[in-house]
């Protein structure tokens, strides 16, 4: 059974970032119909009805956030598009804007039009050499074509759109850090409430969405909200790139429903384990969330489903780690990103997320001592739901979920003095 | 005003609405213990020591940002708030070198007294071994960064309350520091050592050089005042201790500054390295001799009591004293002035408050970076809320980075066009213009509020007690009367043969003095004085002058009794 691809229909197809190829496969007919068939907030109920949830990592529904937009024409608002992707083992959105920019465009367009906003921002992650040049060039064609600018497609609505380059920070991913690193600050989160959509960038009501989750938006409006609704399960719909990496045969991004098992994923679509080895751990949906055994593979890959399980969709981002993975060394290395990407901000976070990789590093260097794991135990604990903003609660992740599920592997690393997988 | 009902600790609290669960437990003398939270700074949430727990919310919640809403129940000190306080606190701990023992802050410092209220008896996490930088490149404070804590009530001071923008943070995570500018020593930075950022530092981490080390607040006295060093007249506390001054600090409760000050008012007075004249002196063949009162006044009595007479006095002085120099010397027939001009105001006479409301202000002749410096940062706080900055000075001027026009004398006229169609335009006038200057605003009277800044700081209360001001040098007469106190003023003798300095310091106007009479400094002596917006203030003493020095008062009111004038 192959499911027909929805968002990464184009991706493979000679110069498919290119807007005549783009234009070739259909591209734009949404907007032309979003525009001239439809009120914005026809276009918001849409969205709703769609079931679309934030593809970002926190999975809000997208119809809300845009009803939260004050409706009032005379308010300056914003579309930000979030194009920061930093969450480690995430890799679709860079695909997306690579290899299909003007889909993103054409979601932003729409997007925009429904929440009455006549400027758009693209955040794009500084690393991300080649995305930089794809987002201007297709904004660059999307104006020429009139697809951007004033009176787009004679329907009288106006849209400016340009790309501002991040300079290397996880945290600017998160939309109100986001929007401070926009503004020319230093990236930090702001205090929420409020939030974006009452006040957001230079203090106005701004929708702030991750790429794909705009990337969606045009196929919405073309079939319909029914159809993208049938796609799934019934609280996590339509289609989601899952990208998986690690000890797999193919890794690689994969567009598959939502509700897909894991273990279809990583068995069938990414050509199952190295050298047949077997299954360790699995992150599912990026390094912010609580990582899984092999016992938990046939969990379908939905919101609701990890929620159920004490993990997270995230981003998507499936993580394999086969038999010969330390799990300490993985920890402390998921671990040790979190710490250096700590914004400073807030204390938990700052120094908790350091004294979680000294425990950490000192187990796996064999001069853990007894009580280490209720130490490490006791900092998940003082940091997980006190931060600022919910890195935190993201940070404790690998170190909690590891050792819930491995416990065993931390007490030998403790009593051996030293790490039992190296030799 | 609305309230709404709340239960903070099973005590029922009627809070208004729309405020913090912090100003409404504080309101209620309820006490959530805050680190990075000021009530002068805008709320920042970060450091998480006042996190409460909120019924019906999933998290704990930070006390200095949630607002209050109808029917709250809040619990400041259960089991999970106190462990997630003393969680913060050991992390903070882990984070830098807090060995009280050895810090200046020890017993001021809200960290430590967190720490014996939270019962932290050990160190969890391993201790820090690197030592960071110590930077001691300004003249008057220095930034110890190992007993940071990284609350940034320093740098929102410097950003919203003195809008001077120097100090950030730089790196991220356990690798933040507080840095100036582009990471610059301090003393090589835009900051212009208000202090601002030392007096809202929790911690040990901003140090004053002068009171490190002094007196802890057990031990010092604190005396609400009001600053003499310019005609904004800020209001301070006086800090002492064993009749010793150990620091200044503004006075957040006072109208005029709102715990602001300049580094006129709160570092230079502490550095006055000046010798006191303790005692009377008298001339005796081309030296000064100590003498007693009596002979002392008794020669001055006869001297004032002849020849042509000249008196002039500082406008440091406090009203009071004013009165009573202005009655001896009229009475003396004397000609006399007080040294200091007042601005110019062609119009409706404005307060400093009008700045936080202005669109356009027109800053004629004045540098704020060097001479009145809070308006200069009540200016800085307009310009970064949007109001526009049109400046007539010099080209060097302070604050020629903020202003969005910027033009000599000659071009005035165009910046006063431009302010004549702002909706609130504010012009801030320094003394002594050109009159050219002063004819040139005349368009804006009735337009524009007036905020002129009379040059010495109690101008205006010599105007008031019938002193003409001068600039000091036109006085000539066979005696010259100087009331100086601690004014460094600049005298010429112009020919004068008898000078009787009234100094609290050795100094230029001593040296040709044929008699001194020991005066008090400003901070021992009470009274009022009236600030450049006519404000009538107190200024209380804090320290006893020494042994034989007497008030001023009382010793004009002396020379008045030797010569039988009934004042
Ligand atoms: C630490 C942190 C990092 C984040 N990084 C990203 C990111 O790189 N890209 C992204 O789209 N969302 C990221 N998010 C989520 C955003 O805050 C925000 O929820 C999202 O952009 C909203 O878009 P969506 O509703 O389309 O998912 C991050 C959140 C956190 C807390
Ligand atoms: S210097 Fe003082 S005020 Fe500034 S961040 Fe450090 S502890 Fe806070
Ligand atoms: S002394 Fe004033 S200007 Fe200098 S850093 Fe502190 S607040 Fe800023
Ligand atoms: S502005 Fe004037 S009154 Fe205020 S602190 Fe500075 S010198 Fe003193
Ligand atoms: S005082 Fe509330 S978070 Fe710091």
């Amino acid at each position: 059974m192959t499911f027909e691809k929805i968002l990464l229909r184009n991706v493979e197809i000679p110069n498919s970032e290119k807007i005549d190829v783009y234009l070739k496969r259909g591209g734009y007919q949404a907007l032309r119909k979003a525009l001239h068939e439809h009120t914005p907030d026809e276009l918001v109920e849409m969205v709703k009805a769609s079931g679309l949830r934030g593809r970002g990592g926190a999975g809000f529904p997208a119809g809300l956030k845009w009803s939260f937009m004050p409706k009032a024409a005379d308010v300056t608002k914003y579309v930000c598009v979030n194009t920061d992707e930093g969450e480690p083992g995430t890799f679709k959105d860079r695909l997306l804007v690579e290899r299909d920019p003007h889909s993103i465009i054409e979601g932003v367009a729409i997007a925009a039009y429904a929440v009455g906003a006549h400027r758009a921002f693209v955040y794009i992650r500084g690393e991300f050499f080649t995305g930089v040049k794809r987002w201007m060039k297709a904004i660059d064609d999307a104006y020429a074509r009139g697809f951007l600018g004033a009176n787009i497609l004679g329907s009288g609505f106006d849209l400016d759109l340009s790309v501002h380059r991040g300079a290397g920070a996880y945290i600017c991913g998160e939309e109100t850090a986001m929007l401070e690193s926009l503004e020319g600050k230093r990236g930090e989160p702001r205090l929420k409430p409020p939030y974006p959509a009452q006040v957001g960038l230079y203090a106005r009501p701004t929708l702030v969405h991750n790429v794909e989750t705009l990337a969606c938006v045009p196929h919405i409006v073309l079939r319909g909200p029914e159809w993208f609704a049938s796609i799934g399960t019934e609280d996590s719909t339509g289609p989601k790139i899952f990208c998986v990496s690690g000890d797999v045969n193919r890794p690689g991004n994969y567009e598959l429903p939502l509700g897909t098992p894991l273990r279809e994923i990583i068995y069938e679509h990414a050509g199952g384990i190295k050298e047949g080895r077997q299954l360790k751990a699995v992150i599912p949906g990026g390094a912010s969330t609580p990582m899984l055994t092999a016992e938990h593979l046939d969990v379908p890959m939905a919101f609701e489903t990890l929620h159920a399980i004490g993990t997270m969709l995230g981003t998507g981002g499936i993580t394999v780690m086969d038999e010969r993975v330390c799990i300490v060394s993985a920890a402390l290395r998921l671990t040790r990103f979190f710490a250096h990407e700590s914004c400073g901000k807030c204390t938990p976070c700052r120094v908790g997320t350091q004294r979680l990789v000294d425990t950490l590093q000192r187990i796996e260097d064999g001069r853990g001592q007894q009580g280490d794991i209720e130490r490490l135990l006791s900092l998940c604990d003082g940091i997980a739901g006190h931060t600022f903003c919910p890195m935190g609660d993201a940070a404790v992740n690998p170190t909690l979920s590891s050792i819930k599920h491995f416990r065993h592997e931390y007490e030998v690393h403790i009593e051996r003095h030293r790490c039992p997988m190296s030799s | 005003m609305t309230k709404v009902q709340i239960t903070i600790d099973g005590q029922k609290i009627a809070a208004e609405a729309g405020s913090t669960v912090l100003e409404a437990a504080r309101e209620a003398g309820l006490d959530i213990p805050t680190l990075c939270h000021h009530p002068a700074l805008s709320n920042w949430g970060a450091c998480r020591i006042c996190l409460v727990e909120i019924e019906r919310q999933r998290a704990l919640q930070t006390a200095c940002t949630f607002p209050v809403t109808e029917g709250m129940v809040v619990h400041t000190e259960s089991e999970k708030v106190v462990a997630a306080r003393k969680f913060v606190l050991q992390l903070l701990f882990s984070e830098r070198n807090h060995y009280c023992m050895y810090c200046q802050m020890s017993g001021d410092c809200e960290l430590q007294s967190l720490a014996y209220r939270y019962g932290l008896t050990e160190w969890p996490y391993p201790r820090p071994v690197e030592p960071l930088a110590v930077d001691a490149t300004r003249q008057y404070f220095v930034m110890d960064h190992n007993r940071c804590i990284l609350c940034r009530r320093c740098v929102r001071a410097c950003a919203e309350l003195v809008a001077n923008h120097t100090l950030g943070v730089r790196e991220r995570g356990i690798h933040s520091m507080i840095t100036a500018d582009l990471n610059v020593p301090m003393g090589e930075s835009s900051c212009i050592q208000c202090g601002t950022c030392l007096q809202v530092c929790p911690t040990g981490a901003l140090m004053d050089l002068k009171s490190a080390y002094r007196g802890r607040e057990t031990q010092v006295e604190r005396t609400r005042s009001t600053c003499v060093g310019c005609s904004i007249g800020c209001g301070i506390e006086l800090v002492s201790r064993a009749n010793h001054l150990v620091r200044i600090e503004g006075d957040w409760d006072a109208e005029v500054n709102k715990g602001l000050l300049c580094v006129v008012g709160r570092f230079e007075p502490l550095f006055d390295d000046r010798q006191r004249v303790t005692q009377p002196l008298v001339r005796r063949r081309g030296l000064l001799e100590p003498c007693e009162w009596d002979e002392a006044l008794g020669l001055v009595a006869e001297k004032l009591s002849g020849d042509s007479l000249a008196a002039l006095i500082t406008t440091r002085a406090t009203n009071e004293t004013m009165t009573q120099f202005g009655r001896l010397f009229r009475s003396l027939g004397a000609e006399m002035a007080a040294v200091g001009s007042l601005a110019p105001a062609p119009g409706a006479e404005g307060r400093l408050t009008d700045l936080a409301e202005a669109d356009v202000i027109l800053v004629v002749g004045a540098d704020l970076k060097k001479d009145h410096q809070v308006a200069g940062a009540f200016v800085r706080r307009a310009v970064d809320r949007g109001a526009r900055l049109a400046l007539v000075a010099d080209a060097d001027n302070g604050l020629a980075s903020y202003a969005t026009w910027h033009v000599g004398f000659d071009q005035m006229d165009s910046l006063v066009g431009m302010a004549a169609q702002a909706s609130r335009p504010v012009v801030v006038c320094a003394a002594d213009l050109p009159a050219e200057a002063e004819a040139a605003l005349a368009p804006l009277a009735g337009k524009a509020s007036f905020l002129g800044l009379s040059r010495g700081s109690n101008s205006r209360g010599a105007v008031a007690a019938g002193l003409p001001l001068s600039r000091g040098g036109e006085a000539s007469a066979r005696v010259l009367y100087i009331l100086a106190e601690d004014d460094r003023l600049h005298i010429p003798r112009n020919g004068a043969g008898f000078v009787v300095a009234q100094a609290s310091y050795v100094g230029p106007l001593t040296d040709m003095a044929d008699v001194v009479l020991p005066a008090p400094i400003w901070a021992e002596q009470s009274g009022h004085v009236t600030n450049t917006e006519g404000r009538v203030q107190s200024v209380q003493a804090a320290l006893t002058p020494p042994e034989n020095v007497w008030p001023t008062v009382k010793v004009l009111k002396t020379l008045a009794g030797r010569l039988n004038l009934a004042l």
